[in-house]
């Protein structure tokens, strides 16, 4: 049984419909990655999961109970499953508590205070590897990395299982990046998590994501296992991205697929398919609106056949 | 041989704070020639956001220049009155910054900043909106002129970087310097950006010094290379020879962790295990030491120098000595 | 807890190295410890009668002479301080307090109320001080304790206001919607986080507030709408000082001088204290 199933989420401030219906599956222990650009929604979609947003239709499962909608009260308890990271490390830190507090802030706001706080904060910094003396100290005081640890402490500090990370290692120093990426999946394993990680980066994607889901405005227009999606994309957009990685290596010749134009606003939502107007391979029946077809847990909605589509390396 | 534009000769710069000197860059030279794009890798704290501050002579009141010269065209900056620096920035040295939310000023139109940053011409206001506009539709912004009353709030992100970059050449400077100027964006946005920059320097002929520490960007644009680290430069070189035949340890632990060219899924990434030495309290002998894993007995005691070892690629490492010697 | 303590003396030796707000700690520090000491250090009873010495000069017995009931003028003077001070700093930190709740309630609370408490606020401003002053002296007859009421109500929606955007300005930053997937209360989110990063911005404008109070409650007593004599105050030497003039300059001089020292001094304070207390929070971000 899955421990997050969301279905159908729809959420819409005024007349900007931010999630046009999203759903997907996450087990327990199984880490999955929605990546999209700015403005696709993926934020909104782990704020709705956690409570932060609003959303007016759809479900939320977790654990086999409906949280979509809970009020405050309800979900309260459910704090102690779910953990959420945000994107700015040293943002999500309460500037005046020093970095002991800030770690053990959800024993206290779970009422435990029963619980011999100075050791947990120990074992929480341990955990992370940061060195104990880092307790006193404020998250002005602390690098980018140093405060994306503290937050990974606070996310694990009542075990809970599933994790919603958004951003994990956006601004990191490319050689900070591994060390942050190696503790999730350690930790991972370790305590058996679910993570719901998003990002716009695809190498981040492939070294932590069991499987991944590529948003487009709202929705989801591909999805599948990590290695499925980059051995064979299927669906224009997913391809334009794998395409948009340069890499360290200037021999490289990338056959670039261009993303024509902007980001379209959501307020002016193409008819059809909604990414027609962007697509390199848009057709006359990209005026239908595709489904959602799944093959061998491979989802796409795309209405062009995958033979006119063009070819590239997606290594 | 292209003629030298920009000459960092021996720059050393300190900060002078309550806790001692901040020795912020330390013997940094490199070149930047006509036409050419020069990348400059580093992560936080190697120095670059002083480098380019030096540069533009819009430093901190407590930066010291101890040494060295910073020659534009062959004159030194760093001893050009402020007035005729005054004259060089916006016109023969333009910048575009990182976060393109804050480059703007938000109650002022496109236009309007776009005629105002024209000042130095002698044009007439019809023919600066009109320049304006022909750079807007250059970095590909649709209905230029039309877009120009509009204000920055009423831009996305990635169109606003694009602006930034229309502002920053408009003058044709000889000297385009780009603070990271992708960073902030997705990947996507991101390389429209180089596709443009690169477009943009074939039309206009300027140089960039293009400061990133995204590995894949500067493989993609730079001719040049200068990686920096600790407020020191420890390699600099074609773009060919760094990333095919690194010289510096620190180059290519970098190369090897940048997940862009980890094909398979890795369980364990690689990384730079510690942390940058605090700039107040530099160890002896080379200042990366305490981080590699080929260190030898020398680089605890002497700081390498940056020697020449061939074809124009520069290295600061003592294992060089060692292979030429064997 | 150690935080607060360290941060204070570092705060008192930033406000100390600048020139202007050495002299404000000077001159804020004097009267202080004068209002504190006053009983004990006055050389004569302020409000002993000794009408044979009436309306003297300065001299080494009485340092700025005798007003009109042979009272001593210097010993008044220093009481007025105390009494100065017992109406502004409760005044103040009073409506610092409930200013400081009222508007984090303001931001952070629904819609209805933000406009309903903004409503109250404007209704407050709105009305001419003294004319407030009039309608409660009336109603209550004048003491220390309406002076109090009264300036503390009549503060109370300029601390509301900044405290409401300060919480407006916070309440979307990441750590407060950090603390909210935590499930933090309300009052939790208002009282840990909000609260610390919006004193210190209050405190700024306490401090350059007392002045302005301090001055208050000398024009209401002026007017005969504050202490009741024989109670000093300086507004009230002032009022004497105004009718007597002719005879003695020294009232008028005795009670203008310390308002215009508390004035000058609390603004240096005050400043100073800003400016230590900003480029802090600046690069504590």
């Amino acid at each position: 049984m899955s421990l997050l199933n969301v279905a159908g989420l729809k959420t819409s401030y005024g007349q900007l419909n931010v999630l046009a219906g999203v759903s997907f599956q996450v087990d327990p222990g199984e880490t999955y990655a929605l990546v999209g650009e700015s403005g696709s929604g993926k934020t909104t979609v782990i704020r709705a999961i956690a409570g932060l947003a609003p959303a007016q239709e759809g479900s939320v499962m977790f654990g086999g109970q409906e949280i979509r909608g809970l009020p405050e009260r309800s979900l309260r308890p459910l704090r102690k499953d779910i953990a959420m990271m945000f994107q700015d490390p040293v943002g999500s830190l309460s500037p005046r508590l020093t970095i002991r507090s800030l770690i053990t802030e959800p024993y206290r706001i779970q009422g435990m205070k029963n619980r011999d706080l100075d050791a947990e904060a120990r074992r929480l910094l341990e955990m992370v590897n940061l060195p104990a003396h880092f307790a006193d100290r404020y998250p002005y005081q602390l690098s980018g990395g140093q405060a994306r640890r503290v937050g990974v402490a606070r996310a694990l500090a009542l075990e809970p299982r599933l994790i919603l990370a958004d951003e994990p290692t956006a601004g990191l120093d490319v050689s900070v990046q591994g060390e942050l990426l190696n503790l999730l999946n350690t930790l991972r394993e370790r305590l058996g998590l679910a993570m719901v990680i998003i990002t716009h980066n695809l190498n981040v994607v492939r070294h932590v994501a069991d499987r991944m889901g590529i948003m487009y405005l709202g929705r989801l227009v591909e999805e599948g296992t990590t290695e499925a999606i980059f051995a064979d994309p299927r669906h224009p957009y997913t391809r334009c991205l794998l395409s948009a990685n340069p890499e360290p290596d200037p021999d490289a010749r990338l056959e670039r697929i261009a993303l024509k134009g902007e980001p379209p606003s959501l307020l002016h939502r193409p008819s059809g398919c909604e990414f027609r107007d962007r697509c390199p391979v848009a057709q006359d029946i990209c005026l239908q609106t595709p489904n959602w077809e799944v093959d061998h847990g491979h989802g796409v909605r795309c209405l062009v056949p995958l033979s006119s589509q063009l070819r590239t390396r997606t290594t | 041989m292209t003629e030298t534009l920009l000459e960092i000769d021996n720059l050393n710069v300190d900060y002078e704070t309550a806790r001692g000197d901040l020795k912020a860059l330390r013997d940094i030279s490199f070149d930047v020639g006509r036409g050419e794009i020069v990348g400059i890798v580093g992560e936080s704290g190697c120095g670059k956001s002083t480098l380019i501050s030096s540069i533009l002579r819009l430093t901190a009141p407590n930066t010291r220049f101890r040494q060295g010269e910073i020659r534009f065209k062959g004159e030194d900056l760093l001893r050009l009155p402020e007035r005729k620096m005054r004259d060089l920035r916006g016109a023969d040295i333009s910048i575009v910054f990182q976060d393109p939310m804050q480059t703007h000023n938000p109650v002022l139109s496109i236009g309007r900043q776009m005629v105002d940053i024209q000042h130095r011409s002698r044009a007439s206001k019809a023919e600066k909106r009109e320049l304006a506009s022909q750079m807007l539709g250059a970095v590909g912004i649709p209905d230029p002129e039309a877009r120009l009353d509009q204000f920055p709030h009423e831009f996305s992100g990635g169109m606003r970087q694009r602006i930034a970059i229309a502002m920053a050449l408009m003058s044709e400077p000889d000297l385009l310097i780009a603070d990271e100027p992708t960073t902030a964006l997705d990947a996507t946005l991101e390389v429209q950006i180089i596709e443009r920059l690169k477009e943009l320097q074939q039309k206009f002929h300027c140089a960039i010094l293009f400061i990133s520490h995204h590995l894949g960007v500067i493989a993609e644009l730079c001719d040049r290379v200068v990686v920096m680290y600790a407020g020191a430069v420890v390699e600099s070189g074609d773009v060919r020879e760094i990333f095919h035949n690194p010289k510096h340890p620190y180059t290519r632990r970098l190369i090897e962790c940048d997940p862009g060219h980890i094909k398979e899924r890795a369980r364990v990434l690689p990384t730079i295990p510690g942390e940058v030495p605090d700039l107040a309290e530099l160890p002896d002998g080379c200042v990366f030491r305490e981080r590699c894993n080929q260190a030898v007995h020398r680089c605890a005691s002497e700081v390498p120098p940056l020697e020449l070892l061939k074809g124009g690629h520069y290295a600061a490492c003592w294992l060089n000595r060692v292979e030429v010697e064997v | 807890m150690e935080k607060s303590r360290s941060e204070f003396s570092q705060i008192i030796r930033g406000i100390a190295r600048d020139p202007l707000g050495l002299m404000g700690l000077i001159i804020v520090g004097t009267i202080v410890v004068c209002a504190v000491l006053a009983v004990w250090i006055v050389p004569y009873d302020p409000i002993a009668l000794n009408i044979k010495d009436r309306l003297q000069g300065p001299s080494t017995a009485h340092l700025l002479g005798t007003d009109q009931l042979g009272r001593d003028t210097f010993s008044r003077v220093i009481m007025g301080g105390q009494v100065a001070l017992k109406v502004a700093l409760p005044a103040v930190f009073g409506a610092m307090a409930i200013g400081l709740t009222l508007g984090m309630i303001a931001g952070y609370g629904p819609r209805w109320l933000d406009n309903l408490l903004m409503l109250l606020f404007d209704t407050i401003r709105s009305f001419p001080t003294v004319m407030f002053a009039l309608a409660v002296v009336a109603l209550v007859g004048p003491s220390l304790q309406t002076v109090v009421f009264v300036v503390m109500a009549t503060s109370i929606p300029t601390y509301g206001r900044v405290a409401r955007t300060q919480t407006l300005t916070l309440r979307n930053s990441e750590f407060i919607l950090a603390e909210r997937s935590m499930g933090a209360s309300v009052a939790r989110i208002l009282g840990v986080h909000m609260l610390p990063n919006i004193v210190g911005v209050l405190a700024v404008l306490a401090a350059m507030d007392i002045p302005t109070v301090i001055a208050l409650e000398a024009g209401l007593s002026f007017l005969g709408l504050g202490v009741k004599p024989p109670t000093p105050s300086w507004g009230a030497l002032l009022k004497d000082g105004y009718a007597l003039i002719r005879q003695t300059p020294w009232l008028v001089v005795g009670g203008g001088l310390p308002i215009i020292l508390a004035t000058l001094g609390f603004t240096f304070l005050g400043e100073s204290l800003r400016d230590v207390v900003d480029p802090k929070l600046r690069k504590q971000r």
